[in-house]
């Protein structure tokens, strides 16, 4: 589905680039998490694939198809964002989720985006808050009508930065589930940053561990090793099972 | 509640309010048609509107009140909306007419035709009627005009050169208004009295100035940009959930952006330009209105409209009456008016982040 080739980036033309040749294969309906330390190049990476940023190098395909030459809206429809932070801007929590289909009506709204919006509340249980203030809701609520409004796009794969990190545990869980849940009933493809490696392996199907602008690792649970993330995040871990799973438990940080 | 429901509950209470605005714009508009220094009563005041009464009362509504009350309506609009819509494409809230420097640049060019082509020290006549009569009556609001085009075009050009970051170009605003206001000092330290005086009356803003070909030259502008706004009304909500986020929606925000500062500067400039400094109307409106009723834009962008009209109705009335027959600045009205009912607004309502 999506296909990374050697993908470079820069944020002005005399700093250090920040992307540095990053390849990366999705398939439908996967979940992707990629982990890496702060300033890694993660958010970075996301903004390039949602078209938040232009590439310097380096190719994206989806679908067989060159994202960079993909019409906006188009590409809206097939990628949407469930960013890190999240605002609504005081509109309805059904008004929130209708924005997702900007990239369907253009102007004004229709029959269709509104039977589209109300079957994705129904589905995700919001329908109960349709009416109340997006900013006036919870953080868990408000991640939640994040993702309704990136359904509302209809695509066929989303994106996630940094999903969990404002949440409390329980919330973080839920959120979770949710998105595990469109992934496999609907046969969304995601990706998403986390800093939880435990939460990560429980997650994701396939794993991208990034340094400096590169994804030095990347496969499936089987990737996690001690070494793998002292090289990644540059602390020595040490690993357990826990009825049949692996448990990834905290570190010390040694000198590089 | 079934969404649809929802909606249309939605749909009549957005249609009440702005209904609601509608018809207290309207009601200040008969009362600033009827409140004058000519001690006309109102009732012959509304038999001079449909023509009958004496010629002279009859001349006075429709030569000098109408026009003046559609200038009001029209400017208090614009001005109104343009400073809404600066402030959701820059993301700051103090993002305004007055503080983009449109109308520092505005004053500029009226002070330099009128101190340094109408009279002053390149010219040999040094009485009022010289400033007034002397040149194209359109020369000194073509000249304001042209500096605020330009003023704008500077910035919009500057941010094209470099990416568009909403905090530079209101820090750009500022320098540049703070450029003008200094070529302005040194244009009127070199001015005579006479002419001194005709600049400084020009930047009080003066709702007497209007005409109904300058309306109609507004109202084109105005309307324009006022279809456009509501045209793009979903794209500016999808702004307030952030840069990133509506870019990743497929909303093309550096396009709208350029368009939307173009157009709401452009709205600006032409108001300033026919009837001087009109300030704070672009802060005040946009805010109350946001305050009260959210920022849902496809019902702020009519009703921060209609509360522009509406503040410069009743500043315009109340310069009228207060003046004792001269009309006081309607520029220092919508200031004196409005700032304590903005500091007011702003203390007591809840934060609608």
């Amino acid at each position: 589905m999506l296909q990374v080739e050697q993908l470079t980036f820069r944020y002005g033309k005399h700093t250090p680039p920040v992307l540095r040749g990053v390849d990366l294969t999705l398939h439908d309906g996967e979940i992707g998490i990629l982990l890496g330390r702060n300033g890694s190049g993660k958010t970075t990476l996301f903004k390039n694939i949602l078209g938040i940023a232009a590439p310097d190098g380096g190719r994206m395909l989806f679908d067989g198809e060159d994202l960079t030459k993909m019409p906006r809206r188009r590409r809206a429809r097939c990628i949407a964002y469930v960013p890190q932070h999240i605002h609504f801007g005081a509109l309805s929590v059904f008004d929130s989720v209708l924005m997702g289909r900007v990239a369907y009506f253009g102007l004004r709204a229709g029959q269709e985006d509104y039977a589209v919006v109300e079957r994705i509340l129904d589905e995700m249980g919001l329908t109960t808050f349709a009416h109340r203030s997006a900013e006036d809701l919870s953080g868990g609520e408000k991640q939640k009508i994040a993702i309704a409004r990136a359904m509302a796009q209809e695509p066929k794969m989303l994106v996630f930065d940094e999903p969990t990190g404002n949440l409390d545990i329980a919330n973080e869980h839920l959120i979770i589930a949710e998105a595990k849940k469109l992934a496999r009933q609907q046969h969304i493809g995601i990706l998403s940053s986390l800093h939880d490696l435990n939460q990560a392996m429980a997650f994701g199907d396939k794993f991208f561990f990034m340094r400096d602008g590169v994804i030095r690792h990347a496969g499936g649970r089987e990737v996690f090793t001690p070494d793998i993330i002292y090289d990644t995040f540059g602390i020595r871990v040490r690993m357990a099972e826990v009825d049949g799973q692996k448990v990834i438990l905290g570190g010390t940080p040694y000198e590089n | 509640m079934s969404s649809s429901l929802y909606r249309r509950k939605m749909r009549r209470k957005n249609a009440l309010i702005i209904l609601a605005a509608l018809v207290l714009v309207a009601a200040a508009g008969f009362v600033c048609l009827l409140v004058g220094s000519s001690h006309m009563g109102w009732r012959q005041g509304l038999a001079a509107l449909l023509g009958h009464g004496s010629d002279a009362e009859i001349r006075i509504l429709r030569a000098i009140r109408v026009p003046r009350v559609l200038a009001a309506l029209i400017a208090g609009a614009g001005l109104s909306v343009s400073g809404l819509i600066m402030q959701t494409t820059l993301n700051n809230a103090m993002a305004a007419p007055s503080t983009l420097g449109v109308s520092n640049a505005a004053v500029f060019g009226a002070n330099l035709s009128i101190i340094a082509f109408s009279g002053g020290f390149l010219s040999t006549g040094h009485n009022l009627a010289n400033f007034a009569f002397g040149a194209n009556p359109y020369a000194t609001g073509l000249m304001a005009f042209l500096f605020s085009a330009l003023s704008v075009l500077i910035i919009l050009a500057l941010l094209s050169v470099r990416a568009f970051s909403p905090g530079v170009v209101v820090l750009s605003g500022i320098a540049m208004g703070s450029v003008w206001t200094a070529a302005t000092t040194v244009l009127q330290f070199y001015a005579t009295d006479v002419g001194l005086s005709a600049a400084v009356i020009w930047s009080f803003g003066d709702l007497g100035r209007a005409t109904y070909r300058t309306d109609a030259i507004m109202l084109f502008v105005v309307a324009a940009g006022l279809v456009f706004f509501l045209l793009m009304a979903w794209r500016y909500n999808a702004l307030l959930s952030g840069e990133a986020t509506a870019r990743s929606m497929g909303i093309r925000v550096d396009a709208l952006r350029f368009a939307s500062l173009l157009l709401s500067s452009m709205i600006t400039a032409v108001c300033v330009s026919f009837l001087g400094i009109i300030g704070f109307v672009g802060i005040i409106c946009p805010h109350v209105t946001k305050k009260l009723l959210g920022q849902d834009h496809r019902l702020s962008i009519p009703v921060s409209a209609l509360c522009g009209s509406f503040l410069l109705l009743l500043a315009d009335t109340l310069s009228r009456t207060l003046g004792g027959g001269a009309a006081l600045p309607v520029g220092a009205i919508t200031s004196l008016l409005g700032a304590p009912f903005f500091v007011a607004i702003i203390l007591t309502k809840k934060e609608h982040s």
